[in-house]
């Protein structure tokens, strides 16, 4: 039994993850990109979110690494804070309230207390590079109102501004000039493009701009697909550009590798491209990566790349330019004409994904399943360019049978359509075309439905069209002496006085067809195709026909363009009741009797689920989404749930996803509100992640000791084993996480003390020889020890466990130290 | 069949590679093979998720995996349990393994972050894990081995809780009660621990070789009249090596009471066993058992008390491949593991090699007692790695794919006429004639053989040469008349034809168009000469609406782009052909009705006989009637015109064929035209 409380509208999808450049971790072991109001971080390796940062209450728009520990992450908002994340136990560690729209974020490893924000100021349109002095107090949210003017007049767009050759300068971007601040001098120099006032067609605007880390080179990417590599730009007079020219179209990001001997630009073309020694001649490129590159970024460690897309997605790529992840929230690149289906078979969500495909989509994973090539071919990815677009698809038959419609229309009379029927191969598990059709239809496909009777002996999918027509098709035995096959023929077309047929849906049992001819709702016997009966309403045009399901089974609901509502009734041929509502989606419950329908107002969407049978709703729920919504679906439940009280009890069977016109898909929760993540109940995590150090080693070989005297004695007794997590230093020296530590230095007295204290003191044993007593600097021995936990396994072990003991209590500092830095392999196999 | 694991060699040990399917909805399947590799797979695109190789995964292979159970933080704050898919799609997720390898030590993998979480080893075993059982809430470890014990780990510290002898020999298995409190370990025999105070409660009998799998059955007890106190009265399952036999206990509140209750019977030994808890009296449980052997068996058994009798299974699934031809017979695929989905009614079946396995979501029938599955795995041998990353699925398209463009049957429905008898006489018709074309084509090709040498002698005689070709459907001598482009020789033939031959050609010629382009162009010059031929006796025709409907939707498609220009074309050119026609028969004696005759003996036997003259009267006749017939058509088309001409469904059949016919006379010069 689940607590009851409001329903409340949540996302699901996987939302935005393309608005800004994603950061990688130091260790490009995560990959961090800003989506809506949170933070994300994914793993590198296995494509899943790791944490999600919440804390904003508006778009965030920036994140970078803190340059001064590379454990924690600054982000910004429209909100006007900027909070810094502990990103592994994803804990927020401080806010910095700025209190304007921060509009993009940039740290510089030379400016230690400060971050660069892009904000505006008074007009709307006018944006400046400010700094933002950072207090250290140590409580949780500080003012930060310092704000140190940089540069005015600049692009919102983060991408317009680079720092360059650790911190010297930075360069801006906007129209047609790129404007260079020299923070030493506190001068700043123009640059701006002869051509593009002498050609009016030129295109060479400055679209985005990167600055190689450590030479006086500025890149700049342009609207014609233009590279500029500017140098020498001390100098007002003297200075020289190059130019890389591969792109034909615009160059959407550019970015400079680690070491800065290469350069990545990437645009529509979906194409990755490296320039080596930023020489034209020398280019690697990595090609089809599906959709428009929007953002380009190189994790600090040099061995990673990724690359945002316009289809929400985000590309990881290794040096070598080889793909190696992907992390793909649901496709958005393109408008939604399918709808929102349930593929019976995989329970997958089915819509528009990447160009010419159906994208399947797990809702109980909140992942993309796979996209399924219907159209089969080769994109073209070009402004301007007419393309195939998939129109219409349906399931029918359990999943047996998917049929897609595809269409392509370059002038009101140039129309180009396709339907094709594939079927479901058991055997290979995919799916295989049975029957292509040209031109089903002489105008464009309104509607498409199966007949998902489960009695029906013959497949039946019913086509409807702007031509007036509306076309039943049937699956017959197409079997000749060299093959037994199969094949859809068009078995009736009906039509209604010329009008357009608009909609179609079968009854549950699939004996009655309702085809809506603008107006005019049509109904047809499904055995021998006569018309059986017509409604006219003449309330407007008929958006949305579904016939009421189970009990409800003789009623057939119409909602016009003019705002009505009607429900029939088949028995009396009557209309039984009507209901003003601006109906934008009405979806039938599978399960249920119940049908969701939600109407547009000015103010926002609204829901309403109702039964065809009683007047009043069951459940309605105001303000939904603030957008249009476009489509709906009813998905199934696996396990219903039971809830008790009437206002839920639709809920229990199915559950209702919708889509919004900007493309969030968007649910109805009974369950709680996300509980802000409390510092303590992530702790406990952290502990848990607790890799096995040196120092571990220590602990345990001693303990196991212990353990194995213990066993000698009382074999089969329990054993209560001593708890080294009573010593208060040693607990707290392994049970804080390792950035948040003072030096080792500084903690290793600390430490030798404790065992002091808790081990009675025994005599000395020497130091074995074999030990390696090499110096190495006191800095080193930090990164080690994160390194080291997989990498001890083998090695023998000379059983070095009691002296280390001995000598520890020895107290000698100095000794200990050697040891700590002495090669580990040897603690190893334990 | 080598075990998973350094003891492949030992007899004892059990089938199969260690698996598992993640817990709740079943989204991963975690399978670490024989190479000492850990692959997890998504269940529902059957992709490669991730790999992961131990570092000593030489030494210490990997002899047991288990999932832990949803989020172990999660039960530290009750709420966080129950989100399911909120904005925040992680929550759900279950990402840490646990691994028992042959050297004793337990790995952590978090499958979240593709990395080694940690690593369980000090004051652990010292030999081969055998199993390894997460505690439900306490965020406690249960692993038993080789060494005779049973370990209690806290997996937040990492730390051997607990550890005690199990056994006097191996301990092979473990599994925990479904309230949490009690323990069951199986080596010699079968232990039921109070996990508080570590004693034994219960004894079991076992089994006779090293238990290989145990799991309770139930969560109530089947009779409510005690107060449970969460253990007596719960069945439980147990698998072992080479036994066939899987036997279900009952814990009892006596303690007298040690052998089986009952016994399900497999056909191999068991590798790797699902069920569906019940909840209630009247739901019974269900087993799907994975046999070595490949084969899953299925059980649904309300559990209450004795049954002596070993029960067979309700339900065997296999799967095999297809055979194709005669040649490949089919072979077996083996299944490597099943579990059942989170509705209860359908069973994931991971079956294939181990390195690349296909997992198939398979809804249940319980009517059916044998499921055989065909699958073709064929193409799953090679890891695709590009459609890994970008996700896509290419659909199958091939040739044998129906193609329907306007024009060809089936792309429009048929045109029926009056429903019921008709249909009766066209089935009729089409079954009859197919019948007879067989014998007929045997018979035609005799004929032909004979008639080779009789027609090489003659010149051009096509008009029988096409007859013949019609009649025995024999390609080549069809297409040796049909692809000649000479206009005059096509009118000749087309003058000289048998009238029963019109329809057979028409049809014939309506196949060709729908063909190759190239050949549609010559076969529109035939058409256009038969109907304008004979019109007339195609406008007698009482059946020619259902005879030709496929025809007349062809062109009518065909033309549809200048729709009345090609309307106006098709008259004009029927008005100059009548005038011209009947300017020739001038003067010509029309021979009447009995050069029907003489024309049917000529096909049939005398054709070397006075050819030309013959021709010439035929010609004469044919063209006579065929102005006569245009005479009348031309009338009738007056007529219809001063009807409207759009209306099409009509109603009438009469105005329907001549329509038809208007049609086609009409719009075929066009299409030539426009083909020109």
């Amino acid at each position: 039994m689940v607590e009851e409380e409001n329903i409340r509208v949540v996302r699901c999808g996987g939302s935005e993850l393309n608005f800004r450049r994603a950061v990688f971790s130091a260790d490009s072991k995560y990959i961090f990109c800003v989506s809506g109001d949170f933070v994300k971080v994914y793993s590198t390796v296995t494509e899943e979110c790791v944490h999600i940062l919440h804390g904003h209450r508006n778009l965030v728009t920036g994140i970078q690494l803190n340059p001064n520990n590379h454990l924690q992450l600054y982000s910004c908002s429209l909100d006007g804070t900027i909070k810094l994340w502990d990103y592994i136990d994803g804990i927020l560690i401080k806010t910095f309230i700025v209190g304007c729209k921060l509009h993009a974020l940039f740290t510089l490893a030379q400016a230690e207390d400060s971050v660069f924000v892009i904000v505006n100021k008074e007009k709307p349109d006018i944006f400046q590079l400010v700094s933002v002095k950072l207090s250290k107090s140590s409580s949780q949210e500080v003012e930060a109102k310092e704000l140190s003017f940089v540069l005015d007049y600049i692009n919102q767009s983060p991408k317009c501004i680079a720092f360059g050759n650790e911190g010297v300068y930075v360069a801006a971007v906007r129209e047609f000039y790129l404007s260079v601040y020299f923070f030493k001098k506190k001068t700043t120099s123009r640059f701006t493009l002869s051509s593009s006032r002498n050609k009016k067609h030129a295109k060479n605007n400055f679209t985005c701009v990167a600055c190689h880390p450590t030479e006086d080179c500025i890149a700049s990417g342009h609207m014609d697909g233009k590279i500029r590599l500017w140098r020498n730009f001390y100098d007002d007079k003297k200075y020289t550009y190059t130019c890389l020219h591969w792109h034909h179209d615009m160059v959407m990001d550019l970015a400079f590798s680690v070491t800065g001997t290469s350069l990545l630009s990437g645009g529509r073309e979906s194409v990755l491209v490296e320039w080596r020694d930023a020489t034209e001649k020398n280019k690697e490129f990595l090609p089809r990566l599906g959709a428009t590159i929007e953002h380009i970024s190189v994790s600090p460690a040099g061995d990673l790349f990724c690359t945002s897309h316009s289809d929400n997605k985000i590309i990881i790529i290794h040096r070598n330019l080889e793909a190696s992840a992907v992390i793909q929230g649901l496709v958005k690149d393109r408008s939604i004409f399918t709808g929102l289906m349930i593929d019976p078979r995989t329970k997958a969500l089915v819509l528009n994904g990447k160009p010419g495909h159906l994208q399947f989509y797990s809702l109980q994973n909140d992942k993309q399943l796979y996209n399924l090539d219907i159209i089969q071919q080769e994109y073209i990815n070009d402004y301007g360019l007419i393309q195939i677009e998939l129109t219409k698809a349906a399931f029918g038959c359990f999943g047996n049978w998917l049929a897609t419609v595809e269409q392509r229309q370059e002038k009101e009379t140039e129309l180009e359509l396709q339907m094709k029927l594939w079927m479901y191969n058991k055997k290979t598990q995919g799916f295989i075309l049975n029957t292509k059709i040209n031109m089903p239809h002489e105008d464009c496909i309104t509607a498409l439905c199966f007949c998902n009777a489960e009695k029906s002996e013959q497949p039946t999918l019913v086509t409807a069209s702007k031509d007036g027509y509306f076309k039943v098709w049937i699956l017959t035995d197409d079997s000749d002496i060299y093959k037994k096959a199969v094949g859809w023929t068009c078995d009736f077309v009906g039509s209604y006085h010329k009008y357009q047929a608009t909609n179609c849906c079968f009854s549950e049992d699939g004996s009655l067809l309702a085809v809506s001819f603008e107006e005019i709702v049509t109904i047809w016997d499904s055995v021998t195709w006569e018309l059986k009966c017509t409604f006219c309403q003449r309330a407007g045009k008929i958006r949305h026909l579904c016939f009421g399901r189970l009990t409800c089974s003789k009623y057939l609901l119409g909602a016009t363009e003019n705002g009505i509502l009607c429900c029939w009734n088949l028995l009396s041929c009557a209309l039984e009741w009507n209901a003003k509502l601006n109906v934008r989606v009405m979806e039938p419950d599978p399960n249920s009797e119940n049908i969701a329908a939600i109407s547009q107002s000015s103010v926002g969407s609204d829901l309403f689920v109702f039964k065809p049978s009683e007047p009043r709703p069951l459940y309605i729920q105001k303000g939904i989404s603030r957008e249009e919504v476009q489509w709906g679906v009813f998905v199934p439940r696996d396990v219903p749930e039971s809830f008790t009280s009437e206002a839920y009890q639709w809920l229990n069977r199915s559950q209702f996803y919708f889509l919004t016109k900007s493309q969030s898909l968007l649910t109805f929760s009974t369950k709680s509100p996300e509980e802000k993540l409390t510092p303590t109940s992530k702790q406990l995590l952290a502990e848990e992640s607790l890799p096995t150090t040196p120092f571990y080693f220590i602990l345990g070989k001693h303990r196991q000791q212990q353990d194995e005297k213990l066993n000698e004695t009382l074999e089969n007794e329990l054993v209560q084993l001593p708890l080294t997590e009573n010593i208060p230093a040693i607990s707290e020296l392994l049970h804080t996480p390792a950035h948040v530590l003072p030096s080792a230095a500084f903690l290793c007295s600390m430490f030798v003390n404790s065992l002091l204290l808790s081990k009675e003191t025994k005599s000395a044993k020497e130091i074995p020889e074999d030990v390696d007593m090499e110096e190495e600097k006191e800095s080193e021995d930090s990164d080690e020890e994160n390194d080291f936990t997989e990498k001890v396994q083998d090695t023998s072990n000379t059983g070095l466990g009691e002296d280390i003991i001995h000598q520890l209590s020895k107290s000698e500092e100095k000794e200990l130290r050697k040891f700590r830095k002495i090669d580990y392999s040897w603690i190893a196999a334990l | 069949m080598a075990a998973g694991g350094g003891g492949s060699c030992d007899p004892l040990a059990p089938a199969g590679v260690p698996c598992a399917f993640s817990p709740h909805s079943q989204a991963y399947f975690a399978l670490a093979s024989t190479d000492g590799h850990l692959r997890v797979w998504e269940t529902a695109n059957n992709r490669l998720h991730q790999e992961y190789v131990p570092s000593a995964h030489l030494s210490g292979t990997c002899t047991c995996l288990a999932w832990a159970p949803a989020r172990l933080q999660a039960k530290e704050s009750p709420q966080r349990k129950k989100r399911k898919s909120e904005a925040v799609g992680t929550s759900n997720q279950t990402d840490l393994l646990a691994l028992g390898t042959a050297v004793g030590s337990i790995l952590l993998y978090s499958t979240v972050k593709g990395e080694l979480h940690s690593k369980l080893i000090s004051g652990g075993h010292d030999n081969r894990v055998n199993c390894i059982q997460w505690h439900q809430d306490s965020g406690c470890l249960y692993s038993c081995s080789d060494d005779k014990h049973i370990v209690e780990w806290n997996v937040q510290t990492c730390k051997v809780k607990c550890k005690w002898k199990g056994d006097n020999s191996s301990v092979s298995s473990l599994c925990i009660s479904p309230d949490g409190k009690m323990l069951l370990s199986a080596g010699r025999t079968i232990k039921l621990w109070v996990l508080e105070t570590k004693e034994i409660y219960r004894h079991f009998t076992g089994h006779a070789t090293p238990v290989s799998s145990l799991m309770f059955t139930t969560i109530r007890p089947p009779n409510e009249s005690q107060p449970f106190d969460g253990i007596t009265g719960l069945y439980f399952l147990s698998g072992a090596v080479h036994d066939r036999l899987l036997n279900v206990w009952q814990v009892r509140s006596e303690n007298k009471e040690k052998s089986a209750v009952m016994s399900f019977t497999v056909t191999d030994e068991p590798v790797y066993i699902d069920l569906t808890l019940s909840e209630n009296k009247e739901e019974p449980v269900k087993l799907a058992v994975v046999c070595r052997d490949g084969q899953v068996h299925l059980f649904e058994h309300i559990l209450n008390g004795y049954c002596k009798k070993p029960l067979t299974s309700n339900c065997t699934i296999q799967i095999a491949t297809p055979g194709k031809g005669k040649k490949s017979t089919p072979k077996p695929i083996p299944i490597l593991a099943a579990g059942f989905c989170s509705d209860k009614m359908s069973l994931l079946l991971v079956y294939g090699s181990w390195f690349q396995p296909t997992i198939e979501r398979v809804a249940l029938n319980s009517r059916e007692p044998h499921m055989c599955l065909v699958r073709d795995i064929s193409n799953c041998w090679a890891p695709k790695v590009e459609t890994a990353i970008t996700k896509v699925r290419t659909p199958v398209m091939n040739s044998e794919a129906k193609v329907l463009v306007p024009g060809i049957p089936g792309h429009h429905a048929a045109i029926k006429p009056a429903p019921p008898q008709t249909e009766q006489v066209e089935s009729k018709r089409k079954s009859g004639g197919n019948e007879v074309s067989i014998e007929e084509r045997l018979g035609a090709m005799d004929i032909d053989t004979h008639k080779k040498g009789k027609e090489d002698l003659q010149t051009n005689s096509f008009p029988v040469l096409l007859t013949q070709g019609l009649e025995s459907n024999d390609f080549e001598m069809l297409n040796k008349v049909l692809q000649t482009r000479n206009v005059n020789l096509i009118k000749k033939t087309v003058l000289r034809m048998p009238l029963h031959t019109i329809i057979p050609l028409l049809q014939e010629l309506t196949k060709r168009l729908q063909g190759h382009p190239n050949s549609a162009v010559l076969m529109v010059q035939w058409l256009k000469c038969v109907l304008t031929v004979h019109a007339s006796y195609l406008s007698t025709l009482p059946d020619l609406v259902p005879q030709l409907g496929t025809l007349y939707q062809l062109m009518e498609s065909r033309v549809k782009t200048f729709q009345k220009l090609s309307h106006l074309h098709g008259k004009l050119i029927l008005l100059i052909t009548q005038v011209t026609a009947s300017e020739k028969t001038k003067g010509a004696t029309s021979p009447g009705q009995k050069a029907k005759l003489v024309y049917e003996e000529e096909s049939s036997e005398e054709e070397s006989d006075d050819e030309i003259a013959d021709k010439d009267s035929e010609d004469n006749w044919n063209e006579d009637e065929e102005s006569e017939s245009e005479k009348d058509e031309d009338v009738e088309e007056e007529d219809e015109d001063a009807e409207g001409k759009d209306e099409e469904n009509g109603e009438d059949r009469d105005t329907a064929s001549e329509k038809e016919l208007n049609g086609d006379s009409d719009l075929d010069p066009e299409n030539e035209s426009e083909e020109e």
